[in-house]
């Protein structure tokens, strides 16, 4: 186990740790979370995984305190009783087996908790709670022990999955096992010695393939019916040739009783294309790609009435003019004046940039902010859903449909069908001069072997392939068609604040200073204390000063630190909280001591790693850069390796999406990447948008991919797995094009028997998945692995 | 002979399918770790 780690979150200890009994703790939190599970005798929760645990966030007692108003509580609840209350809550945090340990011993630590069963691939709890227990208390529990419930997705939670797919893949199954080993006698041609018996087997066959043809392959059908009605010609159009022509033949043998015709191939060739569609639907079920900012609002608020009596109201209910209450670290639901104090807000939600800017009384403050500091009070301006930010949503979100690509199957398609009707056509006539009796059966047999079945699979396992091995280093896609996007991509255009800088570290510009050493260690210290963002920074850049022990340690939200030290009084905070007069922004920081003073400014890093690495492989003549700011950054852009003729500064969230058309306009396949709620114009103009995020299960502006922002540096690694599937899917594809060749050519011959109809068809399938996994996994691990 | 095998395979198909009904393919982690949990007590002496 790692010495200088938390145990019981992983994370690296800081100078001076919280010892508890012999292990040391990253913060107050967590030794509190391991204290608690010690006393209940849930320890092993350390033993199944090491350093498990989650990082408790701190919340007041009241946070919760929305879930006790009926109202509210009731959307939560799927059953209550007398004595018991059923719910389902979603628990983001869930991500390993000590998690799913702990959370199934919680009645261990409240008894009024009765039962809990986990829900890993959905992070989801269905919980069973004595009566008696409020649901602020359960939620409080939870968030204590660093799993806070997330009330926002909750609502829909009802639903029911779909199962009718994996009914279509067992009925398919069944069918495609059983008629094989009821048509073995045949294949070895011992049927014709018994036509009693083969008569039985075939119509038994005929009974199993019924609900694969119309149960099983009906998503087939119906999609080629659909593309035949619109005049489009997709893949499914030859496959439900090939099923039919292959059905009726064999319908056509079993009622003649000359055999049971191909019902084997043809419910294998069912089954495998259910199974091809099986790997490639697999998705990400805990991550939404579709969520709507709201989610991430709160559900109550407090509300202050004349009588200046607080209450909590639900968000749906506010009205204009109504005065509400925001905490600290809380999101303000709606665009609403400041009546109360100055205070910081968090805008990172909305733009990306972490640091707060100062908001002063009566200013207008926009929904999707976050207080930073005291309470404050404000009055409505606007309902939620009439918010800046909610028209910033609505207006970019339905803009522009993607430009809808064409799958390659899909395009291969309409060759391959014009290809195949000339064929059968040709030996029609071919079998019409020599032989007409045999002209039927050569034409159906065309159609049978020229069924797309190993043309069909390329596409789902390639491209699926390529999903999961992208999922694996932090790239997670929507869906396989993303795959195939990446393939075209020619031009990446990037956000700059949040994306190209790291919103979590800073860089220290100090614009003053007259402390001395000694001084600056003190104020050091302090900022060890905090967890403020600057505070933070400032003590991860001095990390090889001494610890000193502090007195009268007083932390001010929002505003600032103070503390005793040999007598001197020092504060540090913001220019208000310090007593400058300058007019401040929220990335400065004052120091003051006994009428010395320092002041830092704190700019973000730029991710300078996943810079070059981007700027080094893909090239700049290749990358573009829109940026929301003023072009103060734009030095330092071109000195980091950007080409200045395609940076594009001051944009606001419309015209970034517009710049992107103009791309596309010349003929570019754009990649965007963004972080912030601003970007959700670009991301979906873009042909993919990806979201940058520093946190999976944070806030994910509606995107076609979520990229881990550790991840960011191997981008174009993640595009050469892209385009090298393209690579992978023509292989396999030429492949199955030679297979049915090979099957035509027999078929052409009027030889074609059902045993070589079996044999070919799964054949053709194996070789074709075989063939893109490993192709995949070496280019995988070639690129990755080195 | 004909009869039999169908007769099994039948089962099987119904058996899935109960089993899909179930939620038996949902969640494909929790349970094969929640089986661990039963030991509790030995691996507090490691």
């Amino acid at each position: 186990m790692k010495n200088n780690a938390c145990f019981h979150c992983g994370d690296t200890l800081p100078n001076k740790p919280i010892e508890t009994e012999g292990h040391s703790f990253c913060c107050n939190g967590c030794a509190n979370v391991y204290q608690l599970l010690n006393q209940h005798l849930l320890d092993a929760f350390y033993q199944y995984e090491p350093m498990a645990g989650s990082k408790p966030r701190n919340e007041r007692p009241d946070a919760y305190a929305f879930l006790d108003l009926e109202e509210l509580r009731s959307r939560y609840i799927t059953f209550q009783n007398e004595q018991r209350v059923h719910l389902n809550l979603s628990l983001p945090s869930i991500h390993c087996s000590s998690c799913i340990y702990l959370l199934e011993n919680l009645n261990k630590i409240n008894s009024k908790v009765l039962r809990v069963q986990v829900h890993f691939a959905r992070k989801q709890a269905s919980i069973v709670i004595d009566s008696k227990m409020a649901l602020s208390e359960l939620a409080n529990l939870l968030n204590y022990i660093g799993y806070p419930p997330d009330f926002s997705k909750n609502e829909n939670n009802s639903k029911k999955h779909d199962r009718t797919f994996l009914f279509q893949l067992g009925t398919a199954g069944f069918a495609f096992g059983s008629i094989m080993l009821w048509s073995t006698p045949d294949y070895f041609g011992l049927g014709k010695d018994n036509p009693g018996f083969r008569n039985f087997s075939a119509y038994l066959s005929l009974l199993a393939s019924i609900p694969v043809l119309l149960f099983s392959a009906r998503g087939y059908l119906i999609s080629a019916y659909k593309a035949i009605r619109s005049k489009a010609i997709n893949l499914d159009v030859p496959i439900s040739i090939g099923i039919l022509a292959l059905y009726l033949q064999s319908l056509l043998q079993i009622l003649n009783g000359q055999g049971a015709g191909y019902m084997d191939s043809f419910a294998g060739f069912i089954f495998f294309l259910l199974i091809g569609k099986w790997f490639q639907n697999i998705t990400y079920a805990s991550l939404s790609f579709d969520r709507d900012f709201t989610s991430f609002f709160p559900v109550a608020i407090q509300r202050i009435n004349k009588a200046n009596h607080k209450d909590i109201v639900p968000i749906e209910a506010l009205q204009i003019d109504d005065l509400i209450e925001v905490r600290n670290e809380e999101i303000i639901p709606c665009d609403s004046e400041l009546s109360s104090a100055n205070t910081y807000i968090d805008y990172s939600f909305v733009t990306g940039e972490s640091l707060p800017v100062l908001v002063n009384k009566g200013d207008l403050i926009y929904a999707g902010g976050k207080i930073q500091g005291v309470a404050s009070q404000m009055i409505v301006k606007a309902t939620s859903n009439r918010s800046h930010l909610t028209q910033l949503w609505n207006e970019t979100k339905n803009k522009t449909p993607k430009n809808q690509l064409i799958r390659y199957q899909d395009r291969i398609a309409q060759y391959f069908l014009i290809v195949l009707l000339l064929l059968a056509l040709s030996s029609g006539i071919f079998w019409c001069v020599v032989d007409k009796s045999q002209m039927m059966k050569v034409i159906v047999a065309l159609l049978i072997v020229a069924c797309p079945c190993a043309l069909a699979l390329s596409a789902p396992f390639t491209l699926g392939n390529a999903l999961r091995v992208l999922g694996k280093i932090g790239l997670y896609l929507k869906n396989v068609s993303v795959v195939e996007s990446l393939t075209a991509i020619d031009t990446i255009v990037l956000d700059k604040t949040g994306t190209l800088t790291d919103p979590n570290s800073y860089e220290l510009k100090i614009k003053s200073n007259s402390l001395n050493k000694d001084q600056f260690a003190v104020f050091v210290n302090m900022a060890r204390q905090s967890t403020h963002p600057l505070s933070r920074a400032l003590a991860l850049a001095n990390e090889d000063i001494d610890e000193l022990t502090l007195e009268d340690f007083q932390e001010i939200k929002g505003q600032g630190l103070s503390a005793s030290y040999q007598n001197q009084h020092f504060i540090m905070g913001s220019a208000a909280f310090v007593g400058n007069e300058q007019n401040a922004q929220g990335n400065e920081l004052f120091l003051n001591v006994d009428s010395q003073t320092a002041h830092i400014q704190f700019e973000s890093k730029w991710r300078t790693k996943a810079i070059g690495a981007i700027i080094e492989k893909i090239g700049k003549e290749h990358l573009y850069i829109l940026s929301g700011d003023q072009p103060k950054d734009s030095d330092q852009l071109i000195a980091l390796g950007f080409s200045p003729e395609r940076m594009y500064f001051g944009l606001n969230p419309g015209q970034k999406s517009d710049q992107i058309k103009k791309l596309q306009s010349n003929g570019r396949q754009v990649l965007f990447i963004g972080d912030g709620l601003n970007d959700v114009g670009a991301l979906g103009t873009a042909e993919i948008g990806i979201a940058l995020s520093e946190d999976m299960f944070r806030f994910t502006p509606s995107c076609d991919a979520i990229l881990e922002a550790k991840f960011f540096s191997q981008l174009p690694q993640m595009i050469e797995i892209g385009r090298y599937a393209k690579r992978v899917l023509q292989i396999c594809l030429a492949f199955s094009l030679l297979y049915n060749l090979f099957g035509l050519s027999i078929a052409f011959t009027g030889q074609l028997t059902p045993l070589i109809a079996a044999i070919l068809m799964p054949i053709s399938s194996i070789t074709i998945v075989i063939l893109s996994t490993v192709l995949i996994q070496l280019k995988f691990k070639r690129l990755f692995k080195s | 002979m004909l009869m039999v095998s169908l007769c099994i395979a039948a089962f099987f198909l119904g058996f899935f399918f109960w089993a899909t009904k179930n939620g038996q393919f949902d969640d494909d982690y929790g349970p094969s770790v929640r089986v661990l949990f039963e030991d509790e007590p030995n691996l507090k002496d490691e």
